[in-house]
């Protein structure tokens, strides 16, 4: 990233090649749309481009902070739509579950550790697992996921902190993938 | 002023999840908050470990080859402008001046290939650099491509320049809107069209303090108070 903060074209071309998939699956899951995937994928690598001097590597690792800086502009592209379009797009896409033609291209993540993810976030009680998506994938505020469900506010901020707590005592120490 | 306790509770604490889902609605003033409340800090440094594993849980798709050419074609390009902008440097401040005003006078003229050179130009002198122009460029949508556009701004004044911007359909025109934190983006009444070789420039009204993002989209004539279309270029502030 030293590299990359001093605009050395063919350092970032590694770090583009590490984590393009990764960053546009991630847009693909949250937008539901592959045109608005690309433009969000593409927004995030050149704003790691352009902010490289701010990476800290004590605060995790590059492919954490590629993946949130494209689950911040992910945000921010579902944000300009209004609710109902993007509970369609988290809807639609948790329906299709990458149905053809993206399914050939789809690869099951070797990584150990993503499937252990998988699994926990499966294990987690219903309603605490559908906040936690609607707010992290869907980009929803917990102020509309709390209209959406009908159910008070207090209880929407309950669920997602009661999931997250589950989740981290089903990793244990486990971090994130590629740190 | 003391930092909170972290061995003490805070009643914002039940904000620290949303918070690292990205789902808080007031991000910002919890975000002012974690800077004085040990106890937050904390909880959120916990939880965002956990957050940040949940990207890993999507199925992987194969990024579209055009997508990475795209990013790599931008990279390249402003790779080599920051180069040339290094040697520049070393130029007596007048001289850049100089150069700076004949590229306002060419695009006033509406030359199209001087203005593309001229922003190639702008891009050299404001990136990363210490002029008093502040210049940066847009992120252009895949939809676009091709299209290049700069934010050129100087003291409380801001410039959008474009170039081989496609003309809008009969009937529209592109309007640039003003994102704030979280907020709805907030119309301007800067509207623009574009000449038949894709240039134009248009003034950004207002003041842009703490604007995140100027934003330029798609719309009937006359403009509209709610984008009605995805942005085709934003520049982030």
């Amino acid at each position: 990233m030293q590299l990359v903060a001093g605009a050395d074209a063919d350092a970032f071309e590694v770090i583009l090649e590490r984590h393009a998939d990764a960053a546009f699956s991630l847009a693909y899951r949250m937008c539901g749309r592959r045109s608005l995937a690309e433009d969000v994928a593409q927004e995030g690598f050149l704003a790691l481009w352009r902010s490289a001097g701010r990476y800290d590597r004590a605060r995790g690792s590059v492919r954490t902070w590629t993946l949130g800086i494209v689950h911040n502009r992910a945000i921010d592209a579902l944000r300009r739509t209004s609710v109902h379009d993007r509970r369609r797009a988290n809807d639609d896409v948790q329906e299709q579950e990458l149905e053809a033609p993206e399914r050939t291209d789809v690869q099951a993540m070797s990584n150990a550790a993503s499937e252990e993810i998988r699994i926990a976030l499966g294990e987690l009680p219903t309603e605490q697992r559908h906040v936690i998506e609607l707010a992290y994938f869907g980009g929803f505020t917990h102020t509309e996921i709390a209209s959406m469900l009908d159910t008070p506010i207090g209880t929407v901020k309950g669920r997602m902190r009661l999931g997250l707590e589950k989740l981290r005592g089903h990793l244990g120490g486990w971090q994130a993938v590629g740190a | 002023m003391s930092s909170r306790d972290e061995s003490v509770g805070c009643e914002r604490s039940v904000d620290a999840a949303p918070y690292v889902l990205g789902a808080l609605a007031d991000a910002e003033r919890y975000r002012e908050h974690l800077a004085d409340c040990a106890s937050c800090r904390s909880q959120v440094a916990e939880l965002q470990l956990v957050a940040d594993t949940l990207p890993a849980s999507v199925p992987l798709i194969r990024a579209p080859e055009a997508l990475r050419q795209r990013v790599l074609a931008t990279v390249r390009s402003e790779a080599e402008l920051l180069r040339a902008a290094g040697s520049r440097t070393e130029e007596p401040p007048a001289r850049a001046g100089r150069r700076r005003s004949l590229r306002v006078s060419l695009l006033g003229g509406g030359l199209a290939i001087a203005a593309t050179a001229a922003a190639a130009v702008a891009i050299t002198i404001g990136l990363r650099s210490t002029t008093h122009e502040r210049v940066r460029t847009a992120h252009i949508a895949a939809s676009i491509q091709g299209a290049q556009a700069s934010l050129r701004q100087t003291g409380s004044r801001a410039e959008l320049v474009v170039s081989g911007m496609p003309q809008p359909p009969l009937g529209e025109i592109y309007e640039v809107w003003l994102a704030r934190s979280s907020a709805p983006p907030q119309p301007t009444d800067a509207l623009f069209g574009v000449t038949s070789s894709g240039s134009g420039s248009v003034n950004i009204p207002g003041n842009l303090h703490g604007v995140q993002e100027v934003m330029v989209t798609r719309e009937p004539l006359g403009g509209t108070s709610r984008p009605t279309n995805p942005p085709l270029l934003r520049v982030a502030l």
